[in-house]
């Protein structure tokens, strides 16, 4: 058990609920991840429109902690209202804060996101922001308030994996008391398990599985590679050495002999 | 009359304020959420939040998301 946004839950997971193959495989992939938090978005959407209701049908059965993002914004007012929106209609105060500063990697925009988690937190929300591995901004975000930080491991949907695992290392060592989760660019079940390792405290990924050729199957391994990376960092890692150890006793060799 | 833009795309509408524009546009349950000129406007303000020619509306619902 772990504690985030107030809910006390299982799995570190956090999944995304797009770029599915069908809603049937979404629902299935969902399901087999063992996530439950999904993170859902706003869009435009005339009256009548039956796909935005059919998904959202799928995302209230399966009864999951619902995180919307600020997703397609590019200023703290279009995020702001977006989230207020969004609390509206999804019924929670969480909100995934993402504000890109660029189009062509879709980097965050450092300013405009601190200018909008402190008018958010100031209105009651629990904030998860989408951030780089800067420890200076995030730092500024801790000080306007977030307890929750998503700091990217590489650009989002890239499936780079984690860029800059010292950077994500920093902010770890620098905010043991703030819940960290890497935040896109994971390709594959180990660059989860690696931000696990590091000490990050649940992974937030989408087109990992997704995109996968068996994203039920993915959704599977990554469930594993998530609780697997956890149990790793708790366990504390074996120091490692210049040379090699046997791990065998030496004492009783059968065919002892002297090696030169 | 007036001229308005719905989700980027413009329309003609008789309509005094957002609750009457939703009705108009044929938006009955409550997984939706408005904002005009960009400022949000929560459900409870329909009747009172008035629209005038070459207002932009945002009405949004739940989609798929990262």
């Amino acid at each position: 058990m772990w504690e985030i946004g107030g809910k006390k839950l299982n799995s570190r997971l956090l999944i995304g609920s797009a770029l599915y193959p069908s809603p049937a495989n979404m629902e299935e992939s969902i399901k087999a991840s063992g996530a439950q938090i999904v993170t859902v978005s706003l869009r435009r959407q005339n009256a009548g429109d039956q796909a935005g209701q059919n998904f959202w049908n799928i995302i209230k059965e399966l009864n999951l902690e619902v995180l919307p993002n600020t997703a397609g914004s590019h200023s703290a007012k279009e995020a702001i209202t977006t989230a207020q929106m969004a609390r509206e209609v999804f019924n929670t105060n969480w909100i995934k804060l993402e504000v890109i500063g660029d189009q062509y990697n879709l980097q965050p925009d450092p300013f405009e996101t601190v200018k909008a988690a402190e008018i958010l937190i100031k209105e009651g929300f629990e904030v998860f922001p989408y951030t780089t591995d800067d420890l200076v901004v995030a730092k500024k975000l801790v000080d306007v308030g977030c307890k929750i930080l998503m700091p990217w491991g590489s650009p989002i949907g890239s499936g780079q994996g984690l860029m800059n695992p010292l950077n994500l290392k920093a902010i770890r060592e620098k905010f043991p008391d703030i819940q960290l989760i890497v935040d896109a660019g994971i390709g594959k079940p180990s660059d989860a398990t690696q931000a696990m390792e590091l000490g990050y405290d649940g992974v937030l990924l989408n087109s990992a599985i997704a995109l996968a050729q068996d994203p039920v199957k993915m959704a599977e391994g990554f469930q594993y590679a998530v609780e697997a990376g956890h149990l790793g960092f708790q366990a504390g890692a074996m120091q490692k050495r210049e040379f090699a150890s046997p791990s065998t006793p030496t004492i009783g060799t059968p065919f002892w002999h002297q090696f030169d | 009359m007036i001229e308005i833009v719905v989700n980027g795309k413009k329309e003609r509408m008789n309509a005094c304020n957002i609750q009457e524009l939703i009705e108009i546009l044929g938006y009955h349950d409550n997984s939706f959420a408005v904002a005009i000129n960009g400022t949000f406007v929560s459900l409870k303000k329909y009747e009172e939040t008035m629209i005038k020619s070459d207002d932009e509306i945002e009405i949004l619902a739940p989609m798929v998301g990262g």
